[in-house]
This record gives C-alpha cells, structure tokens and sequence, in this order.
C-alpha cells in the first residue's frame, strides 16, 4: 500500500506531501525569526534578560564563594585564586623556556652550518693558547 | 504478505531510526584523524605539523600555518577522513601547521589580541621555522583567526609573511545596520564588563547560543528535522554527526579578547579605521605586503560579505584577490562543496606562490 514500488521504480511516500508543506512553514518560520531577532527590540529584550540574570544571580555566587574561601582557609587548603596565580605565573616561566629553547636552536643551527664549527672555535679559543697547544707535542717530541 | 508488509514496516523503520538517531545524539564522530605531531605548546596553546605524505622535493619550500578562531576548536579544519582540508593540503604537498589556541582557564582571563599576536603566534611561527627550515611561511586565518592574522600581518608582516588568506575575515565594522551581533553587543543593551565580572571569560554556550540565535529555526528546529529526514542514508549521517561533534564542542573565549572584541571593533570600529592599538603599537593595515587572498561565503550570516570586502582596498599588497564562494561561514570550508570550489581555489592561488 503505502510503500508500493510505484511505477518509475520509486517508493511512493505517504509522508512526502506533509513533508512539503513542513518545509513551506518552517521556511516562514525562519524568515520570521530571522527578521525578529534583527529588531532593536529583541536587542533590548535580550539584554534586559541577561542583565537580570546577572544581577540576581550575583549575591548568591558572591556568597558561594565567600563560603567557599573560608572553608578553604580553615582546612589550610589552596584557594582558586591562588592556583590561578600559580598558573599565570607557570605561563611566564614557559614563555622563558621557550625563548631560551629558541636561543639554543639558534646556537645548534649555527653549529651545525657547514665550516661554521672550526670558525666558532677560533673565535672562543685565544690566539696565544692555541700556540701553546701547537708546541707542546714538538717539545715532548724532543724529550 | 502484503498487508504484513504494510504493517511491520513502518514500525520496523521508525525502530531503526530511532536506533541511528540516538547514536547519532549521543555519540561522538571520529574527528581530526590526519596525522600529526604536536611540535610546541605554550600555556594551553599547542603548535601541530601534519605529517607529510610528498617527498621533500615534491613539497612546497614554504611552509603553510592555520591559525583558527578563538572560540571554536580548529579541527572544523580536519573534520574527518576524506572530508578534511588538511588532509587535502598535506595531499597537495604542504608542510601544513596548525596553532591550536585550546580552551582559556580562568587564569588566562586577561588574554587579549595582544597576547596572542605578539607573544604566542610569533612563538608558534618561530618554531615553524625552526622546523621547516625555511624563513619565510604562509598564514591561513579564519573569522577571529583571520582577525588575529590580519594584526599580526600589519604588526610583524615584515617576518617572513609571503601569503596571507584570510577567510570569513569579519574585519569592518561600520555597517552597524547589517550586523546583527552589532546590535546585540550595543552598550545600551549588554554591559561587557558585568558579563566579565561574573564570567571572567565568555562561556563557550553563550557564544554558541548566540552564534545559534542569529538563525534559530535553521540551527534548534531545522538541523534535526534534516537529520531525520536523511537517517537512511549512512554518508549524510556521517558527516551530520561529525559537524554536530564540532558545533557542540564549545571554548570559552578568554575575558581580554572578548571585551577588545566588542568593545573595539563590534561598537568602535577600530581596526579598519587604524585605531586599534596593540601592546602601544597602532595596527596600520596599509603594512601589510604580503600576497593576500580574502575568501568570502555568499550567505555567511555570522561574518556577512561587507565585512571581509574592505580590506582589499586598505592593505599595500601588490598581489591580491578577493575570492567568492556560494554557501555559509562553515560551509565555505566544511560543507559538501569545499572539495570542489573553496579548497582547489585556495590550493591553486598558493602553490605558485610557495615555491
């Protein structure tokens, strides 16, 4: 009956017309919303509703947490506000690391730029000192 | 027989679809399944490389990084296998990057624009270059992506930035009549600073809600009378539960941010009138030299056309485009048509321009 293979091969729906005009209405339901929620009214109304949730409910999350702090100190337990200054402050000590990790590849990369490594040494090395080192084999040779 | 048929059926049917449909609701779709390594982190952010698929010749010298929205999570970038820009891009031979901002805690509710363009995306770039060995990278921003990537382009262009695509970039801020997040955010009606006070950071269903309620019918009614119209088809309801697991995975957006956001640039305007001062630094988008591609979605109702348009005239690129895709915010990048208009498009302006 109602899921007979029609003719063209199809399934005919029985759903299909109620379907059609769901999808009439609910794209005027759209459109109506759409338009309602571009109004400077809906605006106004909106804020008015979230500003007063803001405010009702402020005294009492005040008090929670009030209540939560005391209890904290009594126990001798760390507070929110004493991990979220730990955590700021792990934040800066990362950005440190970070740079000094930058500074070392730059260190390694320069180290490792093909005859930069014999130029880096006679740079740290002092000219005397490698003079020393040049003739201490010829000296113990001689011994 | 027939007229057992006739009766089992429906109710077999409307039986296995309830089945599917309380999977669907109550499960979550496999999602960023691309490969990658994470390559740094800093406070919640993390830096990803994709691993390549091309041998390093057949890779484009110069790497490409994703910097997503702040209030959204990026894997809308890699939805999943077979539907992912990245898996595309890596395809295409990019050495693809991912800044991924995570979600702020309460100790990051004074996070601003200036932190993440001046101190953690210059980071993230730096061990990109680090790694990639190249000195010189492209940037891919989406909607506040795109935003932070515009400051950074006109602040520190001058490092290396050759490419710059910005997405749904919602950079102009003047047409106050066509913007309907304009309207919401108007000091007459919403206090930032009470939200602040008692949030510290933006919650993340606020912004859904309110990124919802710009079309309610479509997103609350219509999302799920599709859904169930199309439960017999696996593949749509696939991708349906993979794009409701990212619609449904919130982030808060970090208290400093938001506040610049709505403050700044919702009622002032700032960035595209050259106001906006960053760290003491004003952000002139006439800095910006990089080759730039701006892609704009026809039907974006979240970041409408008039807000990406301007930069094109703003910015000293000798090389630009302005791109425009049918479809919505999302869609543009994650709907059934990317794979054959936004992605080729974007691969094709930045291949010759990678090399």
């Amino acid at each position: 009956m109602g899921d007979e293979p029609t003719q063209d091969g199809k399934r005919f729906d029985s759903m299909e017309p109620w379907r059609g005009m769901r999808d009439v209405y609910m794209d005027a339901w759209a459109k109506t919303m759409v338009d309602m929620v571009n109004t400077e009214a809906y605006a106004q109304a909106s804020g008015a509703m979230l500003d007063s949730y803001l405010t009702v409910s402020a005294p009492f999350r005040e008090a929670i947490e009030k209540a939560m702090l005391k209890t904290l100190e009594h126990l001798a337990m760390p507070s929110r506000a004493d991990f979220i200054s730990i955590a700021e402050r792990m934040t800066n000590i990362e950005m440190k690391l970070d740079d000094l990790d930058a500074k070392l590849d730059a260190m390694y990369a320069l180290l490792a730029k093909p005859g930069s490594a014999p130029r880096t040494e006679a740079r740290q090395v002092p000219q005397p000192a490698k003079k020393k080192a040049k003739a201490k084999p010829t000296k113990r040779g001689k011994k | 027989m027939a007229e057992a048929r006739v009766i089992t059926d429906p109710y077999t049917d409307a039986a296995n679809r309830l089945k599917t449909l309380t999977k669907v609701m109550t499960t979550k779709a496999a999602i960023a399944q691309t490969p990658k390594e994470l390559v740094w982190t800093l406070n919640k952010a993390k830096l990803y490389r994709y691993i390549p698929v091309l041998p390093k010749e057949k890779r484009h010298p110069v790497p490409l990084l994703l910097v997503f929205a702040l209030m959204n999570r990026p894997y809308i970038l890699d939805l999943r296998p077979g539907h992912s820009f990245v898996e595309f891009m890596v395809n295409q031979g990019y050495d693809l990057y991912l800044l991924d901002w995570g979600a702020p805690g309460p100790e990051d509710k004074n996070l601003k624009f200036d932190d993440y363009v001046l101190d953690y995306m210059p980071r993230a770039i730096r061990k990109l270059k680090a790694i990639s060995g190249s000195e010189e990278f492209s940037l891919l921003g989406w909607c506040i992506g795109a935003i932070l990537t515009s400051i950074y382009a006109a602040l520190r262009g001058d490092e290396g930035l050759r490419n710059l695509i910005l997405l749904t970039a919602p950079l102009d801020f003047s047409n106050k009549q066509g913007l309907t997040f304009a309207r919401w955010v108007d000091e007459r009606y919403f206090d930032v600073e009470k939200m602040l006070a008692t949030f510290g950071n933006m919650p993340g269903e606020m912004l859904d809600y309110g990124a919802k309620a710009l079309k309610p019918v479509e997103n609350y009614v219509g999302n799920y009378v599709k859904l169930w119209d199309k439960l017999d088809d696996p593949r749509m309801v696939e991708a349906w539960q993979a794009m409701n697991t990212w619609v449904t995975d919130n982030v808060p957006l970090a208290g400093g941010a938001f506040r610049q956001l709505v403050v700044d640039l919702y009622r002032s305007d700032k960035l595209m009138r050259g106001e906006l001062v960053i760290r003491g630094e004003r952000v002139d988008l006439s800095r910006i030299h990089a080759n730039l591609l701006t892609v704009i979605a026809g039907d974006d109702h979240i970041t409408p056309p008039c807000q990406s348009e301007p930069i094109m005239s703003k910015v000293s690129s000798a090389d630009k485009e302005l791109f425009h895709v049918k479809g919505g915010h999302i869609g543009i990048m994650a709907g059934s048509g990317a794979a054959k208009n936004t992605w080729p498009h974007i691969d094709g302006w930045l291949a010759p321009r990678s090399q």
